[in-house]
C-alpha cells in the first residue's frame, strides 16, 4: 500500500512541528528514528489523520486523509506509546470486540473474529482478563489483536518496545516480523528496526535521511551526538 | 489502573439480562418514592441490602463504594428530622438507602460492555427521530462508568507521590493535577477512540 506525502506540513500557531515532506511509502517494514520532538510522531499521525497537514496533502492507498477521513483510517491501525491508554473496555475481548461495533456486523461473526484474532497472537487464554492486570508484553500482544481485528493495512507502531523487559521486548519483535501486514515503527530501540527495509531519520521537524537501516541509523548517531 | 465497577461472579442478578435490571431499578425507584410506610420500606431496605451482598461484593467494598451517596442520604435525613419529624426522618433514609443500594447492586453485576450494548438496543429507536445517536450515547455512558474507578486510582497516586515528597495532601493541591491529569487522559482516549475508527460519519 503506498502512502503518498506530497508537502505535507504541520503547523501549530508559529510553531513548524513538521517542515514540508514529500515522501512515497511502499516498502513492507519502513523504521522511524529521530530524537524527542523532531516530528516523527506528527509525521505518524499524519498518516491516520489523527493529525491533520495544516497544509500539502498526505494520502493512503490513494485515499486522502482529510477528504476521504474515515476511508483513510480504516486502512491503518495505531498502536499508542502507552498501549494501556487505547484500551477503551475493562475486558479484553469486549475491548477487542470493541473495535467492531458500528460496522453493522451480528454478535456471532463478532465474536468469530474476536476469538480468530484472540488466537492469531496465541492470547486466547487472556480474553477473559481484565486489561490492567495483563503484562507489558501481553498489553502490548492484546493491542496489536485489538487493532488487527479491524484488518488494517498497514499497522504504525509508536515505540513498541518502550518500558518493556528483555524477554517481552524479543516477544514483540518476533511478532512485528512475523505480521504479513504492512509495518510501520518509530522506536528508539535500534535493534529493533535493523532488519528493515527502509529507515527514516527525522530532525528538528524535518526529513534528515532516507535510506537502508545502516545507513540511516549511522547518520542518526551523527545527529544525536551535535 | 483500567477496571470497571462490575465484580465478577455468579450470583442471580449477575445471570440477570442487563434490561431485567434496568427494569427493576426503575421499578423499585418508582414504588419506593410511592410508599411512606414504615412498615414496608424498613424490610425493603434489608431486602436491598441483602440483594447488594448477594452479589459476592463483600462488606468492606460495599461499604468503600456506597459510602459518599449514603452520608449525602443521611444529611438529607438529617435535615427532615430538623425541619419536620423523625419518622419522615427514617422514610426518606430507608427510601433513598434502599435506593442506592439496589443501583450500586445493578452497576456491580453488569459489565461496561454489556450496560452499553443494552444503552444502545433502548435508544436505537429514537434515532429515527434524529436528536441521538445511540452509539454515541451509550459510549458516554460506558466511558462514565470506565473513568470512575481511573479518577479515584489517579487520585490515589497524586496523594502518593505527595507523601513521597513529605508534603501534606491538601485537596486544593490535590485537585489541580487531578483536573489537568484526568483531562489529558480523556485526550488520549479520545483519541484512541478516533484511531480505533468507532465514530464512522
Amino acid at each position: 500500500m503506498d502512502i503518498v506525502f506530497s508537502a505535507a506540513t504541520v503547523a501549530y500557531g508559529a510553531r513548524t512541528a513538521l517542515q514540508p515532506l514529500t515522501l512515497t511509502l511502499a516498502e513492507r517494514r519502513i523504521g522511524v528514528v529521530g530524537l524527542n520532538g523532531s516530528g516523527k510522531t506528527t509525521m505518524a499521525r499524519l498518516i491516520n489523520g489523527l493529525v491533520k497537514p495544516t497544509a500539502g496533502t498526505v494520502t493512503v492507498d490513494g485515499l486522502d486523509t482529510i477528504a476521504d477521513e474515515a476511508a483513510a483510517r480504516g486502512k491503518t491501525g495505531f498502536i499508542f506509546q502507552n498501549p494501556q491508554h487505547q484500551m477503551i473496555l475493562p475486558i479484553l475481548a469486549e475491548d477487542i470486540a470493541f473495535g467492531l461495533k458500528n460496522r453493522k456486523l451480528t454478535k456471532a461473526d463478532i465474536a468469530e473474529k474476536t476469538d480468530a484474532i484472540l488466537a492469531r497472537f496465541g492470547i486466547s487464554h487472556l480474553a477473559r482478563r481484565r486489561v490492567h492486570e495483563l503484562s507489558g508484553g501481553e498489553t502490548q500482544l492484546g493491542a496489536i489483536a485489538s487493532v488487527l481485528v479491524t484488518g488494517p493495512e498497514l499497522l504504525i507502531l509508536d515505540e513498541p518496545t518502550n518500558q518493556l523487559d528483555l524477554k517481552n521486548r524479543a516477544l514483540i519483535e518476533r511478532t512485528i516480523a512475523a505480521l504479513p501486514e504492512q509495518v510501520l515503527v518509530i522506536s528508539h530501540d535500534l535493534a529493533l528496526i535493523e532488519g528493515f527495509d527502509r529507515v527514516l531519520v527525522f530532525h528538528e521537524g524535518r526529513l534528515a535521511a532516507d535510506d537502508t537501516p545502516s545507513h540511516a541509523i549511522a547518520a542518526y548517531r551523527k545527529l544525536a551526538a551535535c | 489502573m483500567l477496571n470497571g465497577l462490575d465484580i465478577e461472579g455468579n450470583s442471580p442478578l449477575h445471570r440477570m439480562p442487563v434490561r431485567g435490571k434496568l427494569i427493576l431499578l426503575f421499578t423499585a425507584a418508582i414504588l419506593l418514592l410511592l410508599i411512606s410506610d414504615l412498615r414496608i420500606l424498613v424490610p425493603a431496605l434489608a431486602l436491598a441490602a441483602f440483594l447488594y451482598l448477594s452479589t459476592g461484593i463483600g462488606l468492606k467494598e460495599a461499604f468503600r463504594r456506597t459510602r459518599f451517596v449514603l452520608f449525602t442520604v443521611l444529611l438529607v435525613a438529617l435535615a427532615n428530622y430538623l425541619f419536620h419529624s423523625v419518622h419522615e426522618a427514617l422514610v426518606v433514609f430507608c427510601r433513598l438507602s434502599a435506593l442506592v443500594l439496589i443501583a450500586a447492586a445493578v452497576t456491580a453485576t453488569t459489565g461496561i460492555s454489556a450496560f452499553m450494548d443494552e444503552i444502545t438496543r433502548l435508544i436505537t429507536p429514537l434515532e429515527r427521530f434524529g436528536f441521538v445517536r445511540a452509539a454515541d450515547v451509550s459510549l458516554a455512558v460506558g466511558l462514565v462508568i470506565r473513568f470512575v474507578p481511573e479518577i479515584f486510582a489517579r487520585y490515589g497516586e497524586i496523594a502518593d507521590a505527595h507523601r513521597a515528597r513529605g508534603l501534606r495532601v491538601r485537596p486544593l493541591t490535590m485537585l489541580v493535577p487531578l483536573i489537568i491529569l484526568t483531562l489529558k487522559d480523556a485526550d488520549t482516549i479520545a483519541m484512541a477512540i478516533d484511531a480505533r475508527g468507532f465514530r464512522r460519519h
